[in-house]
């Protein structure tokens, strides 16, 4: 059974994926992601995710390691 | 006396009846009536011409929104050099016509006219409901009749029973004169034709269906023919009980995105009926059974008038005087604010509330609170609206007004219902159908538009839920493919790399409707026939809803018919667009007003600095430059122990936002759940304190609606609570350290205007001089903006974006093999808080699940038994209703009733861009109950 923890983080794990998989043009989809993030995501929401690729990187997609290392 | 210069055009008053509709020509003629020469459109009634001189004609059978009739034969007049006495409904002005409209002749045949009728009419004025406000009675003042030869014995009607079976009007059809008003006007105004005149000669009379009680009929109870009734024989149960108003209230409906004008009529502080403004902008002067009818819920017993609070959600609530209630929310939030920071706090706007109310809640939560955790309930709804649009065309706003669809020539209704949830538009676009517009429906279901009276969709693309995006993209390889683009319009007024892009991407074979049949379950030719209707039409225009938008794609398919559109060159002039119906009467407006986390009124960017500057410097505070929180994040960080308080304002989250039993252990373990509403919903069960609201009865500010027209809300009735909403906000930002000292509504919406570039022209004694104004309103636009993007988009280049199609992960399995999709329906409004404390729950006492004949055959379930619906999320109960409006594999239910707990199934999945709840595909199973309520 999920912690209240993982309910948060797996909402983040599945939204950034999710931006990862839909960001509409497909040209420099990490650069779109992070522009994304950048616009929509708080600044704990990202260092939350930070967090989760670094102790799991395998949940999230390449694009998504890609997006985070320019924000 | 010189005639001639007594008619001044600029004089004439358009909210009197001038008996027949406006031509529309610019072909000025010129006729004399009574000697009086006046210039009118050509094919202007001489019955209208007279009015716009002050020469009312006596009438009966006509009145300015239905189209003449020639009936009553009271309106006679003389024309110099024709025959006879021609009715002036029907003859159209010729030029040099002369008219005369007061003649002995004419005096003597309208007084035996009018013998006639009052022969065969109850003589019982003075206890009549309509005593002082009755054409028929007027009409005989008007022609100075004094006497009825004839008596009152032989045959007549006298002795008819009354029809009382609506709950909101009665049909008396002793009073009733037959001239084919109500009928004219369920046929022309309202587009439903559930009434006709029912047998011949003198046993004609005006029959609802086939002869049915009105309430069994197919009446909708929009009240139009009440409307056009000139005598008692429809008449608000209302006006009956509490007597014929005496005073009048100008303002504008709180329920859809439409936004009527409507004058509250009142005796003393009572209303007594709501009458659609013939001046309103979004409907003149046509309603529906929630605007016309179903405000009895601002005076219901269930509404709370006091402030309530508690020390724990398990507590009684404890009456407080707003003093005490304010000082209570402010020490709990400060202290949440000292012990866990700034961003343990946050709110959510409502879009039922005013544009000035809204402004006031994210101003407290960003100045105050000192956070961007600032959100909006139009998140659930039309959030990837805002997002697709302003990536395309570079406006968070649909592109027309509400007339425009009057010269559209193709009509595509995508994921919308308009007949029952925004139906004074749907009743305007019927008419349009029925002058031979085309019609596409891309709907799972059947909704009314595809065949109902009159109305039959060329194409209805019967797409399985979740496959919106992959419809789209189909239509749009069938335009890139088949030549249908408008490459001129592109190539002026679009981004060429985009485009290039775009094209590249739409043409692949993999978007072609074939390719795409298996998923969307729509025939390829079916398609294409759609695609070629829509792109060759000539004024091709969309409409949609949260059909569109409440998918983990919703955002993707904005975008998507943004590309149809420009692709088409379908932008930029009457008759086309792109038109969000927005669910509420303020989803625009509390868009615009910064109620996303990301964005400062006008869709301004949190981070841009000089905007923040601005507001910095306007509102005396430092602001952050990172986003806040939507929603979801901040139920998500309750849940984890983060996020601690909320002040939510007119929204039942509880119950209207997805996967409730999420959003029920979020708001129990906040410290701090403030919840500002006319009842106490279902949120309020987890709240600490209650601040009782005003209904828009009370409130007085404005309303923007799905067309940008900012409508002024005014206060016909004194507040039941002590405090307007807005005040009640600024008091408790005050108590947190943040005094916002406005003394009146126009001070806020003051400085909206000196903010935001969109609405720098707007103000309250504009509005109140124009009536309303579309934004932007500026100085380039003084009386607002009808039409957007005309010359060029407002992000200069329409943006054409790649729009992949992505399935949702919401699939159908063994488990759970039918997709469910909800709605609305007519009578009732989203959660249902008002339209439940009406009348209107005779329509609708509970929500039903529809289910195709073949699943609930499969299922062993028949008509009206109690089944289970159980999904990943939940189950909950309810009764089932076979129906073949929907294709086997698919269910349909409503959540306007907090028992049937739709939202407990409805899953947390979302868009990808906005984060708006998926609401429209759930993976369920059915099975029959033997209990009736989970």
């Amino acid at each position: 059974m999920s912690t209240p923890g993982d309910y948060k983080q797996q909402h983040l794990i599945k939204m950034a994926n999710q931006i990862a998989h839909s960001i509409p043009t497909r040209d420099d989809i990490p650069g779109q992601i992070s522009a994304h993030m950048r616009q929509f995501w708080t600044t704990e929401m990202l260092k939350t995710l930070r967090e989760i690729a670094a102790e799991t990187p395998d949940i999230l997609s390449e694009d998504v390691h890609s997006a985070l290392q320019s924000l | 006396m010189n005639m001639v210069q007594q008619f001044d055009p600029a004089q004439v008053d358009f909210s009197q009846d001038l008996g027949t509709p406006r031509a529309e020509s610019d072909v000025m003629i010129t006729v004399h009536i009574d000697g009086m020469p006046v210039s009118v459109p050509e094919g202007t009634s001489v019955m209208r011409a007279a009015a716009m001189v002050g020469a009312n004609i006596p009438k009966l059978c006509a009145t300015d929104n239905l189209n003449a009739f020639g009936s009553c034969r009271l309106c006679l007049v003389e024309i110099e050099g024709r025959p006879g006495t021609p009715a002036s409904c029907t003859t159209p002005c010729a030029e040099g016509m002369s008219v005369h409209t007061q003649t002995s002749r004419l005096d003597k045949l309208r007084k035996g006219v009018m013998e006639l009728y009052i022969s065969d009419h109850p003589l019982d004025c003075l206890t009549c409901p309509a005593n002082g406000d009755c054409e028929l009675q007027d009409m005989a003042g008007a022609v100075g009749l004094r006497d009825v030869r004839y008596g009152m014995e032989g045959e007549n009607h006298l002795e008819r029973s009354k029809d009382e079976s609506n709950p909101y009007f009665t049909f008396d059809s002793s009073k009733c004169i037959v001239c084919s008003r109500c009928v004219r006007a369920c046929s022309e105004v309202q587009g439903t034709f559930a009434l006709t005149i029912a047998g011949r000669g003198f046993g004609s009379q005006v029959s609802p269906s086939e002869q049915q009680p009105f309430l069994d009929s197919e009446c909708v109870s929009c009240g139009a023919c009440v409307q056009a009734c000139p005598t008692a024989t429809l008449q608000e149960k209302s006006v009956i009980d509490l007597g014929v108003p005496s005073r009048k209230v100008k303002t504008t409906c709180a329920y859809c995105g439409v936004g009527c004008s409507f004058t509250a009529e009142l005796r003393g502080d009572e209303v007594v009926r709501m009458v659609p403004d013939k001046q309103g902008g979004a409907n003149e002067g046509h309603s529906c059974v929630k605007g016309r009818f179903a405000w009895g819920y601002a005076q219901h017993q269930d509404r709370v008038t006091t402030p309530l609070i508690r020390d724990s959600i398990e507590d009684e609530w404890r009456p407080v005087e707003w003093d005490e209630a304010i000082s209570f929310a402010a020490d709990r939030l400060n202290a949440i604010k000292s012990q866990h920071g700034v961003d343990a706090i946050g709110g959510i706007t409502s879009s039922r509330c005013t544009n000035e109310e809204v402004y006031v809640v994210q101003k407290m939560v960003r100045a105050a609170f000192g956070t961007n955790n600032i959100d909006t309930c139009a998140r659930v709804c039309h959030s990837p609206t805002g997002y697709g649009l302003k990536q395309t065309f570079g406006t968070s706003a649909g592109t027309q007004d509400f007339a425009s669809v009057e010269q559209s020539d193709a009509i595509m209704v995508i994921g919308a219902n308009p007949t029952d949830a925004h139906p004074v538009f749907g009743s305007r676009m019927k008419r349009r159908l029925r002058q031979g517009a085309d019609l596409i429906v891309i709907d799972p279901r059947s909704i009314d538009l595809v065949r109902s009276p009159h109305i039959q969709a060329e194409h209805h693309l019967q797409l399985m839920p979740g496959t919106n995006v992959a419809v789209l993209n189909a239509i749009s390889h069938v335009v890139a493919t088949e030549g249908l683009m408008d490459d001129d319009f592109v190539y002026e007024r679009c981004n060429k790399t985009s485009f290039k892009a775009w094209l590249d991407f739409i043409s692949l074979p993999e978007n072609s409707p074939e390719a795409l049949a298996d998923i969307t379950g729509v025939d390829a030719e079916t398609l294409r026939a759609a695609a070629r209707a829509y792109a060759t039409a000539g004024n091709g225009a969309i409409y949609y809803g949260l059909g569109v938008t409440e998918h983990s794609q919703g955002s993707t398919m904005v975008m998507a018919m943004a590309n149809l559109a420009m692709a088409t060159g379908n932008i930029g002039r009457l008759g086309v667009g792109v038109n969000p119906l927005r669910g509420q009467n303020n989803v625009q407006g509390s868009c615009d007003m910064g109620s996303f986390p990301h964005e400062f009124v006008g869709y301004r960017h949190v981070s841009d600095d000089a905007v923040r500057e601005q507001f910095s410097s306007v509102w005396g505070v430092t602001l952050r430059e990172d986003p806040g929180m939507r929603i979801p994040n901040m139920l998500d960080s309750a849940v984890s122990g983060e996020f601690k308080g909320i002040y939510i304002q007119g929204e039942d989250i509880a119950q209207s936002d997805p996967n409730t039993n999420h959003v029920a252990e979020a708001l129990r373990s906040m410290d701090c759940v403030i919840v500002q509403d006319l009842f106490l919903n279902e949120t309020s069960h987890f709240a600490h304190v209650f601040l009782p609201g005003t209904s828009f009865l009370e409130k007085d500010g404005t309303f923007t609606n799905a067309e940008r027209r900012i409508n002024r809300v005014r206060p016909v009735m004194t507040s039941r609570t002590g405090l307007s909403e807005w005040e009640a906000t600024c008091a408790l930002s005050e108590a947190m350290g943040y005094p916002m000292p406005y003394e009146r509504g126009s001070e806020i919406m003051d400085e909206i205007a000196e903010l935001t570039p969109t609405f720098a022209g707007v103000s309250f004694d504009l509005l109140d001089k124009l009536g309303s104004v579309q934004w932007p309103c500026n100085e380039q636009a003084p009386t607002g903006t009808p039409i957007m993007h005309k010359d060029a988009f407002v992000r200069g280049e329409g943006q054409f974006m790649t729009t992949p199609y992505v399935p949702t992960d919401e699939r159908s399995t063994r488990k759970f093999p039918l997709l469910l999709t909800t709605g609305r329906i007519l009578s009732q409004y989203n959660v249902g808080a008002q339209t439940r404390r009406t009348d209107n729950v005779v329509w609708h006492a509970e929500d039903v699940l529809d289910i195709h004949e073949a699943d609930a055959e499969a299922r062993g379930v028949k008509d009206g038994d109690w089944i289970e619906i159980a999904s990943r999320a939940g189950q909950t109960r309810m009764r089932a209703r076979i129906s073949d409006d929907i294709p086997a594999g698919v269910v349909y239910t409503t959540f306007h009733h907090p028992v049937s707990g739709t939202n407990v199934i409805t899953t947390d999945n979302s868009d990808w861009a906005t984060n708006c709840p998926e609401y429209k595909v759930t993976a369920v199973e059915i099975r029959p109950s033997s209990e009736q309520r989970a």
